[in-house]
């Protein structure tokens, strides 16, 4: 069987504690569910000397919907995140979403704070290392070239976390810890600003800082937001093609401002708004527009495990099905 | 005499079976409501399977594996790793210079690569290690020099290619095998035929994907006896290679199969972990354990070989066939493997349900520098038959006769002999097609679903166990040995591999009925080649037709003791003896019965210890052809199947729901019911698995014949697209149709109490039957398999802008 | 829980040397020494003999590894030992009362879920969580669709899932009839002077 290789445990006592030891202890790596952590160091493609158990810090914990933007921390798990009532009442799309990552007992272990890490996902590097060694290497692992897009000089792994389309067109910020001479601070950044486009190191969060929560502000009346996945298997797999999208209507029904995110594409989502459809109503022929340019701006990639052409197709499809929640009220959000 | 026989002095101490007061049950054991007689074991987590077994001072062993496709060995450095602390031995390919495979005619195997490694993954050298960590770490420090070869990842470069010879000693280049057999007229045939249909089909490759990796341990003790335990279907077969390879005698080697997570043909073979476990407890003295990677099971595969074939059938106006001509091309993989069997199958199983009165295979498989493929559940039968009845179902389109009908003229009968002069015994297709039928509301649906939706058919057939043994021998195929004692026990010990299938149950319910006993008085002792006699394996659905033969035989012999000694007692003929649930009773009077018990204590005292063995071998007259190849594929019974799949495409986006899926198999007799429905379901399930989503695809070659650079790049050729049950995506509980199993019963008199096979012919037809059912449903086929969405949508794109030009 | 109270915040061990854990298994309170990059399946598996416990695809994609933690599923192969530290693991081997089969286990014997039992602990695992859930439930119903989705994590190969589902709906039908039962039974005391 495949085992972790040797590694320490390191587990923090709290957020200090554990900042600093992800600076102090040899090649550190924060751990909360380790769904995926442990998954990739098994393989080899991620390589630690010391995790930094932080699952359990206070910091960390629980769904705050008491004031106008809600917190979530980010050792929340999964499951908890999409039972939460709270959630379910305010984002159901989000609730949805992340109950549509992998397995229930994925759910039960792995957390939004490591989801919105999830390492970025490519068929030439989710291998072991036989194949990888066959392949001779990757950006991403220990070659020279990219396989996806022959001659390209950067690392296009696909971004694969479900919560991050979703979290984006809520309008979501990252809170990112940090010590400043030996003070906790804290700063905050819109997930629309989170990534970026090395798929070698795609969560702009420096080494030395900690994503500890994450802030989605309330919806206003009129606004809606419908994620959807798509993937070969109704549970288990990654999204094959992930898109979420956000509608506010005003007090005519018509569309004020609206927003689309896709992921599984390169690295970093792709953010599109739908400003130039503003003042209209949401018909069978703007849904068709709208699919048409989110197909017309997003390229899937040869990285994950699927035709590429074809899930272009299907975010097409996805596209106009979400969109058509608004046209059909009655049909649900999936 | 009424009542329960007093006590009889032998027997005052003994503990007693309960045996209530009620009056004789006559019910039989065989056909009534249980489940696997040894579930709870597995159930509460008691049953040890190979991985689950630890030994004092084990050792831990670990494979390295080729980075290359196709490569020469040059040198082979060993010393770092066998410096490294905790490493005990290290061996490679000239440590097991001896050659081995499944078929005698064409081992091409070594356990380690001996000058060349031929597919990505095959294996170089093993390390035997205080630890599993201990032994990875020695394999990173193991030096291989390779001389990279060009390799060959597409069949049809394999038959053209000469500069590329993957097994230099191979006659024919890279063709690992080569059948052509005609029957009747069949060019003659097609000429006359009113209508012909032809069409190229493509089988691609799947995989077995047991939840169960491959292990074994192996153990050299005091004495000198080698024992290997492994997680095999063929514990017979791996004991034959074990002693070959290793120049150890039989008697000095023990196999024992623990209980099995699963195979479906993916262990029916013996392979590296084995020889490298035996040879390294040799060499160490200490027992030794190999566990597969999941990565190394996709690796070691031996599935589903992908096939591309081209079929003209031709028929009557009344939809009957006059001549099926077919021919394959069959990617072999790396080595021979079942390949020659194959080959064969891939033409010989398809001679029925269906008359053929003019009939022609060719079928090639070639060697391609991949893991090996070999036989997956069905095997060699499932490819042709997605083919021939997708052909059907064009021909009931064309013809307008509705395609269960179509099915039903072209029925073979029963008793009677295929166009290859294979013996057809019982043959419940008919009442297959009638219960699918009626059981998916067919008649009334057809026609009349809903845009989108679409109900398919097709049928099938497949043998009970092969004629022969796979080499040359009079001996038996299976046999058992059966003890009863005072204990009012029967001991079966069986050469039989469990591995999910049921077959410890299967005796036990024949064994219970015979001797009169409840299911959980039988215990069923299988596969230890020390302990029980030899039975050739898991693997072609043998297991019921042919222990259960060997286990009457052996019952009935007992049974004839017992009844003569109560007869005795009761001064009445023997024939009015009856045995069933505990109780010894008269036939003709029920009232009179004594606990079977007592029917044992008094045998065994009037005629010692009660013992009995069976054996069967199948009947050689008249069952096959005379001419070459014509035994391979015949079979003592065969099973039919039949599926109605109801699918809703999505236009929109080319997704293929499976709504429900019918199978109706004809199993002779369920001697287990709920274990026959688990066969069909399970089959059923396989089969749309394959049909919609499952691929074990391998990356081609990074250059082309004509020496231009493929898309793909190079470094990826002979790689696996996915080699993880992740990317592997076999379906969840929650991609499953809703599966109902239907059993068909026409008792086939070859088969022990009538019964045929049922664990791999109801996956054949549940293919065809859903592929048939998307043409339904929108109007398209997809005859290149998997039917995945990007396929259905790009050929509704297709058929709309065709209509569109037609307007 | 706060990071004072955790009982794993004392100091980091040393890579390779074996860390000491204390936890409840199966209702019992066990302390092993393991390797700190040791994952729980491991442990179980080849450090505490409970073998019940399956290893099917090394990293999580199978469910085969299914045990309760806190009462809850999860993957034994992807937690570190290290985390279990102070908490509650149940496992195949810890169903069940007394040597009596749990109704699940009887379900899956007599139904014919189990055909080669690879699967099947973890399964067991997945599904006990559910029938304790649906104990805690105000009405209580049995879904075959939910069932599918509760077993969404745990491949099969052999049945088709429908004698595991089938399995499940029965034994989750007899957990109502006694949560049923005993809230009748607690109606009835309520009612008494």
């Amino acid at each position: 069987m495949l085992r972790l290789p040797p590694l320490d445990v390191v587990v923090a006592g709290s957020l200090t504690d554990a900042l600093q030891q992800l600076t102090t202890q040899p090649a550190a790596r924060p751990l909360l569910g380790g769904t995926d952590l442990v998954a990739n160091l098994k393989t080899g493609q991620t390589k630690a000397k010391t995790l930094v158990a932080l699952g359990h810090l206070a910091d960390l914990q629980g769904v705050d919907a008491s004031g106008e933007v809600v917190r979530i921390g980010a050792a929340v798990q999964l499951a908890e995140l999409a039972r939460d009532p709270d959630i379910q009442a305010l984002f159901p799309a989000l609730a949805y979403a992340v109950g549509r990552i992998a397995s229930p007992q994925i759910r039960n272990a792995g957390t939004l704070g490591g989801n919105l890490c999830l390492d970025t996902r490519c068929r030439f590097i989710n291998q072991s290392d036989l194949w990888r060694e066959a392949l001779g290497g990757c950006l991403k692992s220990h070659g020279k070239e990219c396989h996806v897009i022959p001659g390209g000089g950067g690392c296009v792994a696909a971004l694969s976390a479900d919560s991050v389309p979703i979290l984006m067109v809520l309008g979501a910020e990252a809170e990112i810890a940090r010590l400043q001479d030996g003070a906790l601070v804290t700063r905050r950044t819109p997930l629309a600003e989170l990534y970026d486009s090395d798929g070698r190191r795609h969560v702009r969060i420096a080494d030395g800082e900690l994503l500890v929560a994450v802030h989605v502000p309330k919806l206003p009346a009129g606004a809606r937001a419908v994620y959807r996945k798509w993937a070969v298997r109704q549970s288990i797999d990654f999204p094959l093609v992930s898109v979420a999208v956000r509608v506010d209507l005003d007090g005519a029904g018509k569309l004020r401002q609206g927003k689309v995110a896709v992921g599984v594409l390169g690295p970093r989502p792709r953010l599109l708004t739908l400003e130039r459809w503003a003042g209209r109503a949401i018909d069978e022929v703007l849904a068709k527009q709208v699919a048409q340019q989110v197909f017309d701006r997003s390229h899937p990639l040869p990285n994950v495990l699927y035709d590429h052409e074809y899930r272009r197709e299907r975010l097409r499809v996805e596209v106009l099905r979400a969109l058509r929640t608004w046209i059909a009220p009655a049909e649900s959000e999936r | 005499m009424k009542g329960p026989l007093s006590a009889n002095a032998t027997a005052r101490d003994l503990h007693r079976l309960t045996v209530d007061d009620s009056p004789v049950d006559e019910t039989p054991v065989v056909g009534s409501r249980h489940g696997r007689v040894d579930a709870l074991d597995l159930l509460t987590g008691v049953g040890k399977y190979a991985d689950d077994l630890v030994l004092p001072r084990m050792l831990h062993c670990k494979i390295l594996r080729s980075p290359h496709a196709h490569a020469r060995i040059v040198n082979i450095d060993t010393s770092a790793a066998e410096a490294m602390p905790g490493v005990h031995a290290v061996i490679t390919g000239a440590d097991l210079p001896m050659r081995y495979g499944v078929i005698p005619w064409t081992q091409d195997e070594y356990p380690l690569a001996l000058d060349k490694v031929r597919y990505v993954g095959d294996a170089v050298a093993a390390v035997a290690a205080s630890s599993e960590d201990v032994a990875k770490a020695a394999l990173a420090r193991i030096a291989v020099e390779y001389k990279v070869l060009p390799a060959i990842t597409d069949p049809r470069e394999a038959l053209t290619r000469s500069d590329v010879k993957i097994h230099e000693e191979n006659k024919h280049g890279n063709i690992s095998k080569q059948v052509t057999l005609a029957f009747g007229d069949v060019d003659t045939a097609l000429t006359q035929s009113e209508l012909v249909i032809e069409g190229d089909y493509q089988f691609h490759g799947s995989t077995h994907a047991a939840i169960e990796p491959h292990c074994a341990v192996g153990h050299v003790d005091g004495r000198g006896l080698l024992t290997v335990w492994s997680a095999t279907q063929v514990p017979h077969y791996l004991h034959r290679e074990l002693g070959r390879v290793l120049q150890r005698p039989s008697h000095a080697i023990r196999v024992i199969q623990p209980p099995v997570g699963g195979a479906f043909g993916g262990k029916s073979e013996p392979f590296d972990l084995e020889f490298c476990v035996a040879k390294l407890a040799e060499l160490t003295g200490r027992p030794v354990k190999c566990l597969y990677t999941r990565e190394e099971v996709f690796l070691a595969h031996r599935g589903r070989h992908p096939f591309q074939m081209h079929y003209k059938t031709g028929f009557d106006r009344d939809g009957h066939i006059l001549a099926v001509d077919g021919k394959s091309l069959l990617d072999g993989g790396a080595y021979s493997s079942f390949g020659l069997v194959t080959t064969y199958y891939s033409g010989q199983l398809l001679g029925s349900p269906y008359t053929f009165p003019a009939y022609r295979f060719d079928s090639t498989r070639v060697y391609t520098n991949k893991p090996c493929c070999g036989p997956k559940r069905g095997h060699g039968s499932v490819q042709p038959r997605f083919a021939i009845e997708v052909q059907l179902d064009k021909a009931a389109v064309a013809l307008g006769i509705d395609p269960i009908e179509l099915r039903r003229r072209n029925f073979i009968g029963e008793n009677t002999q295929t166009i290859g002069e294979f013996h057809i015994g019982s043959s419940g297709f008919l009442q297959c097609l009638d219960q699918v039928e009626h059981a998916s509301g067919w008649r009334h649906k057809r026609g009349q679903l809903p845009k989108g939706r679409g109900l398919g058919v097709a049928g099938s057939t497949y043998i009970s166990g092969t004629n022969y043994c796979i080499y040359p021998t009079e001996l038996p195929q299976s046999a058992v040995q059966i003890c009863l004692d005072r204990s009012g026990r029967v001991r079966v010990f069986v050469g039989t591999s469990e591995i999910g299938q049921g077959s410890n149950t299967v005796v036990a319910t024949l064994a219970a009925d015979e001797l009169g006993v409840e299911l959980e008085d039988v215990r069923v002792l299988a596969a230890d080649s020390d302990l029980t006699p030899v039975d050739l394996g898991a693997y072609s659905s043998r297991g019921t037709l042919m222990a259960g033969n060997a286990c009457l035989a052996a019952t009935r012999e007992l049974a004839t003791k017992l009844r003569e000694i109560v007869s005795e007692i009761w001064n009445c003929p023997a024939g009015d003896v009856g045995l069933a649930h505990r109780k010894a009773f008269r036939l003709s009077d029920a009232t009179v019965w004594m606990p079977i018990q007592e029917a044992f204590i008094l045998a065994e005292s009037k005629l010692g210890t009660l013992g009995a063995v069976g054996s069967y071998k199948t009947p050689t007259q008249n069952v096959h052809g005379d001419y070459r190849g014509g035994t391979i594929g015949a079979s003592p019974a065969y099973s039919f199947t039949a599926h109605v799949a109801e699918v809703e495409v999505d236009e929109e986006t080319g997704d293929v729901t499976v709504l429900s899926i019918w199978c109706a198999h004809d199993c002779g007799r369920a001697l287990s019911p709920t274990l026959v429905e688990g066969q069909i379901e399970g089959s059923t399930y396989m089969g749309a698995a394959e049909a919609l989503m499952e691929h074990h695809r391998v990356l081609p070659s990074g250059l082309r014949t004509d020496g231009q650079k493929r898309d793909t790049g190079p470094g990826v050729e002979g790689l696996l697209a996915a080699s993880s049950l992740l990317d592997y995506r076999m379906p969840t509980s929650m991609d499953v149709p809703e599966l109902c199993a239907l059993i068909v019963e026409r008792p086939d008199p070859r088969g022990p109490r009538g019964a045929k096979e049922a664990g791999e012919g109801p996956l054949h037809s549940s293919i065809p039957a859903i592929a048939n059912a998307v043409f339904d449903a929108v109007g398209v086929r997809i005859d290149d398999l998997p039917i995945t969405p990007e396929k259905v949508l790009a050929a509704l794109k297709r058929k709309a802008s065709q209509t569109a030009e037609v307007r | 829980m706060t990071a004072a109270e955790h009982p794993g915040a004392a100091r980091a061990v040393h890579p390779r040397d074996h860390q000491l854990l204390h936890f409840q298994l199966n209702g019992e309170a066990v302390a092993v020494a393991a390797p700190p990059h040791w994952t729980l399946l491991e442990v179980l598996r080849y450090q505490l003999n409970l073998t019940g416990t399956k290893q099917g695809c090394d990293k999580g994609d199978c469910g085969a590894c299914t045990v309760r933690l806190d009462g809850a599923p999860v993957l034994a192969c992807m937690t570190l030992a290290a985390l279990v530290q102070g908490r509650s693991v149940e496992t195949v081997e810890g169903l069940g009362v007394g040597g009596e089969p749990h109704p699940l286990q009887r379900a899956f014997a007599e139904l014919g879920a189990a055909q080669c039992g690879f699967c099947t602990p973890g399964m067991l695992m997945s599904a006990a969580a559910y029938l304790d859930d649906l104990a805690t439930r105000d009405a209580p119903a049995v879904d075959a669709a939910e069932i599918s989705a509760v077993l969404g994590g745990n491949l099969c190969r052999c049945t088709g899932y429908t004698k595991i589902v089938q399995a499940v709906a029965q034994a989750a039908g007899e957990v109502i009839e006694r949560t049923q039962l005993l809230a009748e039974m607690s109606n009835d005391d309520g009612g008494m002077p």
